[in-house]
């Protein structure tokens, strides 16, 4: 058998510890590490797109959004959480498939793609704003911890541990869809996406694919999401929030799940932290972070820690 | 008869308005193929300094050129620290310049705060055409717009320094081996594209509220500016993409809500983008 990497070697401690955290402290921290775990999940979806596919989307909040309005709606006027996570699942992927094969059939990528996803934020950041007898418009709207069958939401000891179950399972599916034979031919893409075409694949549908899974999982986060804050507002669908995702992913690590989880959860817990005591300098920090990870590490910086732990792990 | 007028007047003034911010970007794009996210920040630090300047005493014009140094000498500082070790690498130049807009954005907030500012329109009043009217500043803007397109297209074509850029971006080594100082050119383009967008910024001003964020959707439309219009077609490219954007814009309105007519024309310039990557009037592929 194959000795564990030091991803997994990693990753074990970081759940245990999240794990045990209501254990050890309660109140607040456990109600906001349970958003900070979502935001987490998020962010692996955007690290399946970038971190395996190359593909940069700066609309991720989109997704998050449209599961967060489709939740939020679906309650409000049928009562029905299934129905509410079944519309998040169905708007992220339809969304994220039919805009996918849209421009990935006619070979628009990169750039073109990115400028695409960027639109899309600020399109359902728009639509959010405008549709106010929807969504309630700028003041947003509020949402019930809702109960899924015999599950209530109601306390946040069974929201935190809902949350925590969806983080480990999109950790290890993601994990999961790297070592599968559709993971490989993402990297394939990444690497040389017309090489990998020659060989036969069709890396449209390939790329569609995973952009469709990554809008529906993005979805399912930010319909967990909104019940769990209670309240929903279309600056979640925001250019703002959306690049938010690509700063926790880069600083955090593009090339490995961990490190972008990590990334999500430790950038919002510090971001929580110093807000209280310097907003604006806190804020400035994290944008010389982003440009300095850009220019010298590319890996991030929890990226570049476990790099140190394979070189090791290879020379034994 | 008057509501087409009024409808033609405010497709004009929107077309020069959105073209104007555009240039910029444009410029950077299209030249020296950076994509330079950092735009919107660029115009609101624009913004910001004519409003600082404005309310030190400064009059407008000359507040106006003032916020284009500035901006163009934090271009420079860009330029020189970070961007120019990574010509020819589209990609990365989209990330770091997004870094750019995230540490200007914040320095904005750190400098001038979060709160709504505005400046005082220069040239209260208006002038009537025929039963519609257009604001006197909102008429200056569109001159401007025009002057400055045609003064982009003439140094690029008429002069020697436009024929050099022109030779650097043709065949950057043959340019190069023919006494083009392409590094000095590179800095040079980028910092007339910041100063244009500090320029555009400043005079955008006093037409919008001022917010830390507001370049953001001008970041977004400008940028379907560039791509729809066509890479490379700087004054053509930048004027049929700001006439479709912003006309488009104005069009729809005319039957629907604001928004949804921003989120159509998005849409428009999504598949227009997908059937013709290379823009309307562009010739060459670009490979991002």
């Amino acid at each position: 058998m194959r000795r564990p990497g030091p991803e997994t070697l990693l990753a074990v401690p970081v759940f245990v510890a999240l794990f045990y955290v209501p254990y050890l402290i309660s109140g607040y921290t456990v109600f906001i590490l349970a958003q900070y775990m979502l935001y987490g999940v998020l962010a692996l979806t955007l690290c399946l797109l970038w971190g395996l596919g190359g593909m940069v989307s700066f609309g991720q909040g989109a997704f998050f959004a449209l599961g967060a309005y489709a939740l939020g709606i679906t309650v409000r006027e049928l009562d029905s959480p299934w129905l509410g996570l079944l519309l998040a699942v169905v708007l992220g992927a339809g969304v994220a498939g039919a805009v996918g094969w849209f421009l990935f059939s006619a070979n628009v990528r990169d750039s073109y793609f990115v400028l695409v996803t960027l639109a899309l934020s600020t399109i359902v950041y728009v639509v959010a704003n405008a549709q106010s007898g929807l969504t309630g418009g700028f003041n947003g709207m509020f949402v019930p911890r809702v109960s899924f069958g015999p599950l209530s939401l109601s306390g946040d000891l069974s929201m935190y541990y809902l949350a925590f179950a969806v983080t480990l399972a999109s950790y290890v599916g993601a994990r999961l869809v790297q070592a599968s034979a559709f993971g490989r031919v993402l990297v394939s893409i990444r690497e040389n996406e017309d090489r990998t075409q020659a060989l036969g694949y069709p890396t449209a549908l390939y790329k569609t694919a995973a952009f469709a899974l990554s809008g529906a999982v993005a979805a399912v986060a930010g319909a967990l999401y909104a019940t769990d804050a209670g309240f929903v507002s279309p600056s979640l669908g925001g250019v703002l929030f959306s690049t938010t995702v690509v700063v926790w992913v880069a600083v955090g690590g593009r090339n490995s799940f961990l490190a972008a989880l990590v990334g999500a959860i430790g950038i919002s817990a510090l971001s929580n932290a110093l807000n209280s005591v310097v907003p604006e300098y806190w804020q400035l920090l994290l944008g010389v972070l982003f440009v300095l990870v850009i220019v010298f590490f590319r890996r991030g910086v929890v990226g570049s820690l476990l790099m140190v732990g394979e070189r090791r792990h290879a020379r034994r | 008869m008057d509501r087409l007028l009024a409808t033609g007047i405010d497709l004009t003034t929107s077309t020069l308005v959105l073209a104007l911010v555009s240039l910029g970007l444009a410029v950077v794009f299209g030249l020296v193929r950076v994509i330079n996210m950092g735009h919107g920040a660029m115009l609101a630090l624009g913004a910001y300094l004519a409003w600082s300047l404005t309310g030190a005493g400064w009059p407008f014009p000359l507040a106006v050129a003032g916020a284009a140094v500035g901006v163009a000498a934090v271009g420079f500082v860009f330029e020189y620290l970070v961007i120019r070790h990574f010509y020819g690498r589209l990609f990365d130049t989209l990330l770091i310049s997004w870094g750019f807009y995230l540490v200007v954005t914040e320095l904005i907030k750190v400098v001038w705060g979060s709160t709504l500012k505005s400046v005082p329109n220069p040239l209260p009043g208006s002038i009537a055409i025929g039963g519609a009217g257009i604001g006197r500043y909102e008429a200056v803007v569109c001159v401007i717009s025009v002057l400055l397109l045609t003064a982009a297209g003439a140094v690029l074509y008429r002069t020697d320094v436009g024929l050099r850029v022109r030779a650097m971006i043709g065949n950057r080594e043959m340019a190069q081996m023919l006494g083009v100082d392409a590094p000095r050119l590179y800095r040079g383009v980028f910092v007339a594209g910041s100063a244009l967008a500090g320029l555009a910024g400043a005079l955008i001003a006093p037409l919008f509220s001022i917010e830390p964020d507001l370049g953001t959707l001008w970041l977004v439309r400008a940028f379907f500016v560039v791509t729809v219009g066509g890479l490379g077609a700087i004054v053509g490219g930048t004027v049929v993409g700001s006439a479709l954007i912003a006309g488009g814009t104005v069009v729809f309105s005319v039957f629907s809500p604001q928004v949804f007519a921003q989120t159509v024309v998005f849409a428009l310039a999504v598949i227009a983008l997908r059937a013709r990557p290379t823009g309307l009037i562009g010739r060459t592929a670009v490979r991002a």
